[in-house]
């Protein structure tokens, strides 16, 4: 997107050398990198409280922690949003929703999770109504672990996701466009065909890949 | 209170002191609305604080109680009632007390009850569930998340905790006979060195 305009611009050639040498596997241009570098440096957030952790979320926003001073800053709809955090278990009645918020989100997008429910369902992992593994529905990018994670862990969360988005690493999100078919027959398996809006067309009436 | 007794007895039910704020009367299905209303009338229980519903596999029956308070809040009565598990259906109370609605709602969901004349019978908690209702014993709830939700693998370098556990009792073990060891060649030493000291005790 923005290289083309910018590839005329003549940089000293060493700063480019560096520039290159820092960034890794997919951002080229040296826009590209100043784009991730600005990217990762005003990370916008929808915060899901989908369980208990989400009552970290207040101190980690406000004065105590203070997480605007890295450029993390709270918003009210998923569209305006980079981020998305995940705070807990999820139902599946919450998944449902929480799919149809991610799918919302514009790119670039990321996820966090806080807490263990994510990962391997913590203390849920017998509930007839909640999920495992988060990752097999959604591309997680970090997760945070903790049993709720305090503030500082969460702040920990996001310079890491910020050393990532710098770096140009590949992203949950493209991962998720990759691999748009694993995730869907994950998602179908534990919802059904009841996902919003109900999908006609495309991956919900694919049987492991194939039409029915 | 007294008025209530004499009322229940006759209709031949009993009230039971369970604690000494807590009482019970068991009643038949077919008595309960009408035990219910005039519990919310003549007595003025104008508080109906939750449904509960118990699953007697064995026995083939659901044990629904119905827990009411007057304002003054210093005493509980159950109203208590059996039905059969198979196509178990009960009169909705909606009517009497408006909180019943979503009170059986939730019990229709997680023990498959069903309320004719409820107005909103549709789902709560869950979504397009079409399993055995999951508060019902016979639901297998661990098999369901066995089958639905697999735990993640281990990692490849992961450790055998039981294996691992072991080798670090037995290194502990092994020390403290070390240490042991240590002591007391050190004390034979230190005898060895001083039998002067000894035989001057001794003496
Ligand atoms: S990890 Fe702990 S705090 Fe977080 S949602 Fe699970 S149980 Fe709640």
């Amino acid at each position: 997107m923005m290289e083309s305009g910018f590839h005329g611009c003549d940089l000293d050639d060493s700063l480019k050398c560096k520039l290159e040498e820092s960034g890794t596997q997919n951002t080229h241009s040296v826009m590209e990198k100043a784009a991730a570098w600005f990217r990762s440096r005003s990370i916008f957030v929808v915060a899901y409280g989908t369980g208990c952790g989400a009552i970290e979320m207040p101190p980690t926003f406000t004065s105590r922690y203070d997480a605007e001073r890295m450029g993390v800053v709270g918003v009210a709809t998923p569209r305006q949003a980079d981020l998305i955090i995940l705070s807990g278990y999820l139902a599946y009645k919450t998944l449902r929703r929480v799919i149809r918020t991610y799918e919302q989100m514009q790119k670039p997008k990321y996820i966090i999770t806080l807490g263990s429910c994510p990962i391997n369902g913590g203390m849920y992992w017998d509930s007839y109504n909640t999920i495992k593994k988060l990752d097999d529905y959604l591309p997680v990018d970090v997760s945070v672990v903790g049993c709720m994670p305090r503030p500082e862990a969460v702040i920990d969360g996001f310079s890491l996701l910020q050393k990532r988005i710098k770096n140009g690493e590949k992203a949950g999100w493209e991962k998720y466009d990759e691999n748009l078919d694993f995730y869907k027959k994950n998602q179908k398996r534990v919802l059904g065909n009841h996902v919003d809006p109900s999908y006609e067309t495309d991956w919900y009436n694919l049987e492991n890949g194939s039409e029915v | 209170m007294i008025e209530l007794i004499s009322k229940l007895e006759k209709l031949s039910l009993e009230l039971v002191q369970k604690q000494d704020y807590l009482y019970k009367v068991e009643v038949k299905k077919e008595q309960l609305e009408s035990l219910l209303l005039s519990f919310l009338n003549e007595f003025g229980y104008i508080t109906l604080d939750s449904i509960n519903c118990r699953d007697d596999l064995e026995e083939g029956n659901f044990v629904i109680t119905y827990c009411l308070l007057t304002p003054k809040r210093d005493h509980v009565v159950m109203v208590q009632t059996s039905i059969e598990r198979e196509n178990a259906s009960l009169p909705s109370i909606h009517t009497f007390w408006p909180q019943a609605e979503i009170m059986e709602r939730e019990m229709h969901e997680m023990f498959g009850v069903d309320f004719p004349g409820h107005p909103t019978l549709i789902d709560f908690a869950l979504e397009y569930w079409d399993n055995i209702p999951p508060l019902r014993r016979d639901f297998d709830t661990l098999q369901y998340v066995n089958d639905m939700n697999p735990f993640r693998g281990q990692r490849d370098d992961a450790l055998d905790a039981k294996v691992e556990m072991k080798k670090k009792r037995e290194a502990k073990k092994a020390a403290k006979l070390k240490a042991e060891q240590e002591a007391a060649a050190k004390a034979e030493l230190e005898t060895q060195n001083n039998p002067s000291q000894e035989v001057q005790n001794e003496e």
